[in-house]
């Protein structure tokens, strides 16, 4: 029959599209095995490190810091042999079992060094045979990366690495045919259809090599196609690979659990993530609870589930010994181990997201952000780990301090703090906002806030470097002031207080941030040339050459602030702001290093008068409440900052070795009704009392002397007037007459009180 | 102390300069062809320090500048307030002909020198070497005569 013939020819015609159809889909199939396979690399995330301590005797750290330190870095209590990563101490010494650890100048080998403390500073550091040692350099702590997609995580590690225990587990508990399947497995499947069936729920089933095709090529959907598609995949891997190659790959791809936002993938970070070792190092029982976790790492989360994650392991120990892996003595040993954990803090992909935001955008100019996110890059930074703990405490003590004031509505008070290291610009920490963890608005980089008084000193500064003209006694009208423009309103600055002072010695118009005089001051000076020193302070931001600048209404971000600050605390060096050190490849081969730079913008003579200046206003100014905090001795330079209606709170200040800004407001600009030195000041107060502070020390100038000075009248005085200060000059700018109390020395007090007067007329008899 | 005998040599050279009339004085030549810069005697009480800074003279002879240059910022985050260290941190600079960095390096060390005046001829010195190098003949003779006051 014709209809018959027809049927056949159909049905030949459909056969044959049918085998070409999974021949071409078999064919593209092993294309993406093999491509994708072979090109594969996993993508790495670039790794942040802190900076390393380094102990040496002489330096200025408790014991209970550096155990702090060791402790986040993953070691655990001493001693144990053959193993690096632990610490033992007793209340004088500390013994540490350094990690080796590729540094920017190279390998670090393991090694073991005594460390002794007295009178918190380090009083020795030894080797383990007891000789001196100049220097210990400890591995610096991991504080985050920047990750791939979905913030995967992973320390990539070869088969020859991975401990054979491990490998024997994972064989007996997932895949007991490994080496002999060709990518699946009948017996394997028959004994989950049998489970199933049984009712003990869907199980397992999938070979080793059907897991990984699963997590590499597939979408996690449940699907019989999907199923089929992952068989043929399974076969036609294990056609181009051997089993090594595969299992090695196996091992660096299985998800092992999550820290926060970031995936722990592979055996590698799984080891130290949860044990704090390397991956060669671990034990029967360590190896047994890692691989119990792959059939569910959350369920068998060893953190939160202790107990389920025990029993999971002392079954796949088990498995492990029936299959002949392990002897009864080692599977009994290793059943009454305890699950030997390390819980450290969350970290998710950074503990100090402000920071490492910096870090990042620093990155960015240099290199790609695909680059940053799978090259597996090392990066060294400049954080302090102590430092910034000290800020981040700081800032979250005062903020909820004043939350418990319930007198500010929500949103909630924030608040930045950026403290940098004087001398080499280094930033030491960064804290972006209230919630130290929370990755977003980055206040320290980008809330440019009216800076208000924080800009004074760069007036102060611009007039001292004219000595000629002005001196720290210079009197200086804090009378009311009207500066006129035209095409302006005119221009009426009050003082905090809103009184005025009548004549006022300049270093006391600094101290207690008088306005008025300031302005007058300022515009006396000229508004182009103290905008052209703030420049070369370092602020790039292009400023309106207006009156008003002078008084602040310029919004600076913290970290601008601190750039300005930093060429007054480093003595007129200016030093870019940095917060990284160098930059290797995966492997330590150095790409890049951010070396120190100095310019010198500011001569000598003149940085010291503004610093002098700047420690009156701690000693005696807006600052002195800072003594609650840190001894005269310490002298600290300040400079306390608050806006109109009181809406942003500043203190920028520094002591011989840090330099610290702290600003408090609202992200929304509400007036806060705090001032600088009432909101600020207690923050900064607090973080460096914390930090032990090295005093404030300028070394005098060959251009300056000290000259005695009877503040009453600001002129010279001798050892007769009681009260007299002395007060840094460039040399020949002091003043020349003496103080009515210098009579002592032959001056007729008569005389003196004329000239004094006919001194104070010629400034202010216009 | 085979460093003596350079520090002689160079005070020796000093003097006879201030005794001779003012007038053309030996410029400086390219560096490092010129004549050789004192090493600085410098053994201070700290290990660590010490340590560093041996382990960057050795890498600065042996051409590893940027080796030597991170040396010598671990030693300044440990003493930042060490001339010595930011003089040598100088020499390197105009060694990696980054002369803009060598001067204000010296400066910084000028800064902490306090009353050393041998220390601060030599950075003056080191100053002089940058601006000739740069083309600032002018600026190189300025620096000299100020590296000859300093005693």
């Amino acid at each position: 029959m014709l209809d018959r013939a027809k049927f056949w020819r159909y049905a030949r015609y459909t056969v044959l599209t049918l085998a070409l159809l999974a021949a071409g889909f078999t064919f593209y199939l092993d294309f993406r095995v093999r491509s994708e396979f072979e090109g594969r690399r996993f993508a790495l995330p670039a790794r942040i490190y802190a900076r390393p301590l380094e102990l040496h005797a002489g330096l200025r750290i408790a014991q209970i810091d550096v155990v702090r330190e060791l402790q986040e870095a993953g070691y655990g209590q001493g001693p144990r042999e053959g193993d690096p990563g632990w610490f033992a101490n007793d209340n004088d010494w500390l013994e540490v079992a350094i990690r080796p650890f590729v540094f920017w100048d190279g390998l670090q080998p393991a090694k073991r060094v005594r460390v002794a403390f007295e009178g918190g500073a380090v009083k020795a550091v030894q080797d383990a045979e007891g000789r001196e040692l100049p220097l210990a350099r400890l591995e610096p702590l991991a504080i985050g990366g920047i990750y791939p997609a979905n913030n995967e995580d992973r320390v990539l590690v070869r088969l020859s690495e991975v401990p054979k225990p491990m490998v024997q587990a994972l064989i007996a508990t997932e895949d007991r045919n490994f080496y002999s399947h060709h990518g699946f497995d009948l017996r394997g499947i028959a004994r989950a259809a049998f489970s199933f069936l049984r009712l003990k729920g869907l199980q397992g089933g999938s070979t080793l090599t059907q897991q990984l095709v699963k997590n590499f090529f597939l979408t996690p959907e449940r699907t019989l196609s999907r199923k089929v598609t992952e068989l043929f995949m399974a076969v036609l891997l294990e056609m181009h690979y051997d089993k090594d190659e595969i299992l090695e790959t196996y091992l660096n791809e299985i998800y092992l659990g999550q820290d926060r936002d970031r995936a722990i993938h592979g055996v590698g970070l799984a080891s130290l993530f949860y044990f704090g070792k390397t991956v060669e190092h671990l034990t029967l029982a360590e190896s047994a609870l890692l691989v119990g976790m792959v059939k569910g790492p959350t369920f068998y989360d060893p953190f939160r589930n202790p107990e389920r994650a025990l029993e999971r392991r002392n079954l796949v120990l088990r498995e492990t010994k029936d299959r002949g892996y392990a002897t009864m003595e080692e599977y009994s040993k290793a059943r009454t181990a305890d699950l030997g954990v390390n819980q450290k803090a969350a970290m998710g992909t950074s503990p100090h997201p402000a920071f490492l935001d910096l870090v990042h955008r620093q990155l960015r100019r240099d290199y790609d952000e695909a680059d940053l996110r799978s090259e597996g890059l090392r990066v060294f930074t400049t954080l302090a780990p102590r430092v910034q703990a000290a800020a981040e405490r700081a800032l979250e003590r005062k903020i909820a301090q004043f939350d418990r004031g319930k007198i500010f509505g929500e949103p909630g008070l924030e608040g930045a703090v950026v403290v940098t290291d004087t001398q080499s610009g280094e930033v030491q920490a960064l804290v972006g906002g209230r919630d130290v963890r929370f990755r977003g608005f980055n206040r320290a980089v980008d809330a440019a806030r009216p800076v208000g008084s924080l800009l004074k000193p760069a007036i102060y500064l611009t007039a001292l470097a004219d000595p000629s003209h002005y001196t720290l006694v210079t009197p200086i009208d804090d009378g009311p002031f009207v500066w006129k423009s035209r095409g302006a309103p005119d221009w009426e600055p009050t003082n905090y207080d809103k009184t005025f002072h009548g004549a006022v010695p300049l270093r006391m118009a600094l101290a207690h941030s008088y306005n008025a005089a300031t302005a007058r001051l300022g515009t006396d000076i000229g508004v182009e040339k103290v905008l052209a020193t703030i420049k070369r302070l370092g602020i790039e931001r292009v400023m309106e050459p207006y009156a008003s600048t002078l008084l602040g209404a310029v919004d600076l971000s913290p970290l601008e602030v601190a750039q300005m600050y930093q060429t007054i605390a480093s003595g007129g060096f200016r030093t870019p702001l940095r917060a990284i050190r160098e930059v290797t490849t995966q492997d330590g081969r150095p790409l890049r290093r951010y070396a120190l730079a100095v310019e010198q913008a500011f001569p000598p003579e003149a940085m010291y008068l503004i610093t002098a200046a700047m420690q009156g206003v701690v000693r005696e100014g807006t600052a002195q409440s800072l003594k609650n905090w840190l001894p005269p001795e310490t002298a600290v330079a300040g400079k306390t900052g608050t806006t109109t209606e009181q809406r942003d709170a500043w203190f920028a200040g520094f002591t011989g070795d840090r330099l610290g800004i702290v600003w408090i407001g609202y992200d929304d600009n509400r007036a806060a009704r705090l001032s600088g030195a009432g909101a600020a000041l207690p923050v900064w107060g607090e973080l460096m009392a914390a930090l032990s502070p090295e005093p404030l020390a300028l070394p005098k100038p060959d251009g300056i002397e000290n000259v005695l000075i009877d503040p009453e009248s600001g002129l010279r005085a001798d050892f007769a007037c009681s009260g007299a200060v002395e007060l840094p000059f460039a040399l020949g700018s002091a003043p020349a007459e003496r103080a009515p109390c210098a009579s002592a020395l032959g001056v007729a007090v008569e005389g003196a009180k004329q000239q004094a007067k006919s001194w104070m007329q010629r400034l202010f008899g216009r | 102390m085979r460093t003596l005998p350079a520090l002689l040599a160079f005070a020796v050279a000093g003097c006879a300069a201030v005794v001779q009339p003012p007038g053309p004085y030996p410029a400086p030549g390219p560096f490092p062809e010129a004549a050789p810069l004192p090493e600085p005697a410098a053994r201070t009480e700290n290990l660590a320090i010490a340590g560093l800074l041996d382990g960057a003279r050795a890498d600065a002879a042996a051409g590893r500048l940027a080796s030597a240059a991170a040396s010598l910022e671990r030693a300044l985050r440990i003493e930042p307030r060490n001339p010595r260290l930011w003089q040598e941190l100088a020499r390197v600079r105009l060694k990696q002909g980054d002369y803009a960095q060598a001067e204000s390096t010296a400066a910084r060390s000028n800064s902490w020198a306090g009353s050393d005046n041998a220390l601060r001829a030599e950075n003056w010195r080191l100053i002089a070497h940058a601006r000739e190098a740069r083309g600032d003949a002018e600026g190189a003779k300025g620096a000299l005569e100020t590296a000859e006051r300093q005693r």
